[in-house]
């Protein structure tokens, strides 16, 4: 899922300022599990805006939505009748919602409440940890499903550094060392013969090479 | 002092563990204060989200209290310490927007000591004017 990370409130009332009319935009798709941008946190974040503008004498009118997804067309069109009534959209989406629904509305003004961070997973409850860098070369079936891109601090493909201390990694021995995981789990599902095979440097072409990516596929096309 | 006229709000939001006749105690209360105190029984202290805290804050309460049981004696082991994170979290929302931390407070009840929540509720309002006057 994508991450993200509420912005400072007073980064999110700049933007807002000149504004009487908020509309506050959640997506309950990654951001929700990421207890940045579900319902919940748009709840939290316009009370917070609302008490503020009261404490200052402002005169703010807050409404909250939350969308589904806020990166799909059939989900955004929920807003078609909403947006115009609003100087101006917060939204808590990723990048990418926000970035969605400023084209499907290209008259509103739209701001982001989060910076997106990272591709991850939900390790435990609270805790969110980055392990997909979307490269667009995925590897991780030579390495036991352990992406050394993302999880070796040194992004090495042909073995450990060898700076590990305790199967912990010398940058930061808070994280696993991500070849020490893949070997464990290389030799648990007895496919060690894997390591003899040596990868060239990753094509970084299929990541940012060439400007933003996409993905075409004529069969979902209509 | 006219039992409703000390113009401040409290919200009082508790572990409903605490007292077996929390029904009773705290409608008595309320009928008898008014708007002084709003009481939230929750089914336990780590019910509480952030988000209760916020909107009690803004639907007018001066002061918002969330009571959990003793430390370690939580009847579902750790709700007590969750409350205690959540409260934590709102506390530095809403620092961020300029409110006092200490307009949330979580208040863990000693061990051993058997009180109804009107009572309890009782000594956080008599410190609460004793504060004031001060």
């Amino acid at each position: 899922m994508i991450t993200g990370e509420r912005k400072p409130i007073s980064e999110i009332k700049e933007m807002i300022a000149p504004y009487r009319k908020v509309l506050v935009v959640g997506c309950g798709s990654c951001v929700a599990e990421c207890a940045a941008g579900g319902e919940k946190e748009v709840g939290l974040l316009s009370s917070a805006l609302r008490m503020d503008a009261k404490a200052a004498g402002k005169e703010l009118e807050v409404r909250e939505m939350t969308l589904d997804r806020q990166c799909v067309y059939e989900f955004i069109d929920q807003l078609t009748d909403v947006v115009d009534q609003y100087d101006i959209v917060l939204s808590l989406a990723c990048g990418a919602g926000v970035q969605a629904v400023a084209e499907v509305f290209p008259k509103v003004h739209i701001v982001p409440a989060l910076n997106t961070t990272f591709l991850g997973e939900t390790k435990e409850a609270g805790l969110w940890i980055e392990n997909c860098r979307g490269c667009g070369d995925c590897k991780l079936g030579f390495f036991a499903a352990v992406c050394p891109v993302t999880r070796c601090a040194k992004g090495l493909f042909n073995g450990p550094c060898g700076g590990s201390r305790t199967d912990r990694c010398e940058v930061d021995p808070d994280v696993p060392c991500a070849w020490q995981l893949i070997v464990s789990r290389l030799e648990a599902t007895g496919r060690l013969d894997l390591l003899r095979k040596v990868h060239p440097p990753a094509d970084w072409s299929k990541q940012q090479g060439k400007g933003p990516r996409k993905i075409i596929r004529e069969d979902q096309r209509t | 002092m006219d039992k409703k006229g000390s113009g401040s709000t409290s919200a009082l939001f508790f572990c409903r563990q605490l007292d077996p006749n929390q029904d009773v105690n705290r409608r008595l209360l309320e009928k008898e204060l008014g708007k002084r105190i709003r009481f939230f029984p929750l089914p336990c202290s780590g019910r509480i989200d952030a988000l209760h805290l916020l909107r009690a804050l803004e639907a007018g309460a001066d002061k918002v209290y969330v009571v959990t049981c003793p430390e370690g004696a939580c009847h579902y082991r750790e709700g007590n310490i969750r409350a205690k994170k959540r409260i934590a979290y709102a506390q530095s929302l809403i620092e961020e927007i300029g409110l006092e931390r200490e307009r949330l407070e979580l208040i863990i009840t000693p061990p051993g000591k058997r009180l109804t929540i009107d009572e309890l509720a009782r000594e956080l309002l008599a410190r609460e004017d004793k504060g004031v006057k001060a």
